[in-house]
């Protein structure tokens, strides 16, 4: 298969170009050219949009070049420059269900070989097993002979029909992937079993959150009451019936208590309910779907932050919350105990007595004032989980894919068989071929000779960066415009 | 001052880019793509002939075979008026506007004409055309009632498609007339 990676590879032309990836990294550290790809991605928003798009500017920062591929939105459809030259492919691939594409294994190959092939890509990063494209993505930088790596981004069970269909999948797509990340060894250990993987080659990188974006502000908390905000999806997953149950409960017994919540979804339903059988309006405020950059006005303005997750890989929403200085009451499921301090958390278990406990405790310590104050729970968290910690540690995961071969087709079929049960390897390894022979087929119709090699925005050739260095530059000499607008 | 250069289009096809220098700032740049091949024409002219020769033969109608004589002709009496462009010319004069003329293999010829000011700025742009991403090359027209905004984009050489080295060299001199203005 490297010999079919050099064939897949750009012109000669271009070569000497090439080199800055793969050649030149002998000297220095290596760089890489990655494309990131997921279904998901702004102007959706959530927890896998946020991962992505944090990374990516890491990633650029330490001099990578990394680009994205997504779905196109709307009319949101074509190439896009996000900060610092990050480009975004939005590509005009059918949307089947929940933001996922609908998967035919074949038919988003050309246009995904035209970016890998023009972008010189060497490192392919999947996100999120929900995502079709992601699934779709890994299998034809496998048959194009590029180095694959997938992160996970969320639990799954192994009981019910639909969990176990998912599971098969991702033992099929994962199981000639190069290295998988996780976001918690919970999850480590959830995606080992679920697809029959070799812990070695699975890694454990946490998710982050931007402190800068989450500072305490005491002022805005009204201390004549006692406020508890939940920021969350309204979904079954997050444990909405809980927190109906818990509500009703607690409001009977403080008066001085109200509920913040934060979030759109199916089940707002259930707290709308509630809210009318109990006559909670002035108490309950529901504030709807909130934007990235609200999130902190509405977490600075409770004591209490509550989730109630059902399952959850990581969990971000309560580092952030605890990154505003709030006291976070949370369920004990999933990879949350590992996430913050002992300290700085009271888990609960995922029922709606255990969690009213945890949560009169809590308003106990507030009542009595023995929390600590929101800036030493701020300067504590704020270490905890960076951006750039993540970035330099997926780096090593690059570089570690890198030096790694990757499977040529016949040992490619050999490894799907062995690994996913005869019948469903054996369909997977006839679909593999037929992807080779389809990438065959596409390079004869269209030779990667005739793809342009894309002018780089990011990475070590990167224009985007060059063009702010050479204004700085353009009051000592006048240089000579480059690049293309 | 004229230098003619040969280039390929995205395809892979043969096309020739001629710059014409009429001054310092009239430029003017012709995309030639090769003519109607008689080969290719041989070719649809015999598949579409056979086709109707094997329906005669399972149906015995002679209407078939004048069919097939009239949709050859019509088709590609079409093709030429409509669909094969031969020359695609960008005419660029400082101050005063550009003007995009194609010339079609029946020797019809369409001009448009856009003034300088409306025009906001002429930049590379990349696309996803069919299957695959490919760079063009566009005017940007100005917004009239805010001339910071880009109202609409107007693709040049869109029948030609030349790859991104042809395009980089008109896009070179183009800038350099407009700076000028």
């Amino acid at each position: 298969m490297m010999g079919q990676r050099r064939t897949a590879g750009p012109t000669a032309s271009f070569s000497s170009k090439t080199k800055d990836g793969v050649a030149a990294g002998q000297q220095d550290s290596t760089k890489h050219n990655i494309c990131m790809v997921s279904d998901f991605f702004y102007p959706n928003m959530g927890g896998v949009e946020s991962h992505i798009y944090q990374l990516s500017q890491c990633l650029i920062e330490r001099g990578h070049k990394v680009i994205i591929a997504t779905h196109a939105y709307g009319n949101r459809k074509g190439i896009r420059y996000l900060t610092n030259g990050l480009k975004v492919y939005y590509l005009p691939l059918q949307v089947m269900y929940n933001q996922s594409t609908a998967t035919t294994c074949f038919h988003s190959l050309p246009l995904l070989r035209c970016v890998f092939v023009r972008e010189r890509i060497t490192v392919v990063h999947a996100h999120s097993s929900f995502s079709a494209m992601a699934h779709d993505s890994l299998f034809h930088a496998k048959t194009m002979g590029l180095n694959t790596v997938f992160t996970d981004h969320s639990l799954f069970g192994f009981a019910d029909v639909s969990s176990v269909l998912t599971n098969k999948l991702l033992t099929v797509s994962l199981c000639d992937t190069n290295h998988i990340i996780c976001v918690s060894y919970t999850s480590k250990e959830n995606t080992v079993l679920r697809a029959a993987l070799d812990p070695e080659i699975v890694s454990v990188i946490p998710n982050a959150v931007d402190p800068t974006d989450f500072t305490p502000d005491p002022s805005q908390r009204d201390d004549s009451k006692i406020t508890i905000v939940v920021v969350s999806r309204l979904v079954y997953r997050k444990g909405i019936d809980l927190l109906g149950g818990i509500i009703p409960e607690l409001c009977l017994k403080y008066p001085d208590l109200q509920f913040l919540i934060g979030g759109e979804g199916p089940k707002r339903i259930v707290l709308e309910e509630v809210r009318e059988k109990y006559q909670l309006h002035d108490r309950v405020r529901l504030l709807g779907a909130l934007e990235h950059k609200d999130v902190r006005n509405v977490l600075i303005q409770g004591h209490i932050f509550l989730n109630t997750s059902l399952t959850e890989a990581f969990c971000m929403a309560i580092v952030e919350g605890a990154s505003c200085g709030l006291q976070v009451v949370s369920t004990r499921v999933g990879g949350i105990p590992e996430v913050l301090p002992e300290d700085l958390i009271t888990l609960c278990e995922p029922t709606v007595s255990s969690l009213c406990q945890g949560l009169e405790m809590v308003i106990a310590r507030q009542r009595a004032g023995t929390v600590p104050p929101p800036a030493a729970i701020h300067s504590r968290v704020r270490t905890l989980y960076t951006w750039r910690n993540v970035a330099e540690r997926t780096e090593k995961v690059y570089d570690r894919v890198a030096k790694e071969v990757v499977l040529p087709l016949d040992r490619r079929l050999v490894r799907l068989r062995a690994h996913c049960g005869s019948v469903a390897g054996s369909i997977f390894a006839f679909v593999a071929v037929l992807d080779f022979l389809f990438l065959l087929l596409l390079q004869w119709l269209i030779p990667d000779s005739l793809i342009d090699v894309a002018i780089d925005a990011s990475g070590p050739q990167g224009l985007w960066g060059q063009r702010r260095a050479r204004k700085r530059e353009l009051n000592a000499n006048h240089h000579e415009g480059t690049g293309t607008g | 001052m004229a230098d003619d250069d040969k280039f390929t289009d995205i395809n892979g096809k043969a096309i020739f880019l001629e710059c014409q220098n009429h001054s310092s700032f009239c430029r003017e740049f012709t995309v030639s793509a090769p003519k109607v091949s008689l080969l290719r024409v041989m070719v649809y002219t015999c598949s579409v002939w056979l086709v109707a020769y094997v329906v005669f033969f399972l149906t015995e109608n002679t209407a078939v075979l004048s069919g097939a004589i009239f949709v050859t002709l019509v088709g590609m009496l079409l093709h030429i008026h409509f669909v094969k462009i031969d020359q695609e010319t960008l005419l660029i004069i400082g101050s005063l506007g550009v003007q995009l003329s194609s010339s079609y293999a029946s020797g019809r010829e369409s001009t448009t004409f856009i003034e300088m000011s409306k025009i906001k700025d002429i930049v590379i742009n990349e696309a996803i055309y069919m299957q695959g991403v490919i760079y063009y090359l566009c005017i940007l027209l100005k917004d009239p009632t805010d001339p910071d905004t880009v109202s609409s984009v107007v693709p040049l050489f869109q029948s030609s498609k030349p790859r991104l080295n042809c395009l980089v060299k008109v896009y070179k001199s183009c800038q350099e007339i407009l700076a000028k203005c």
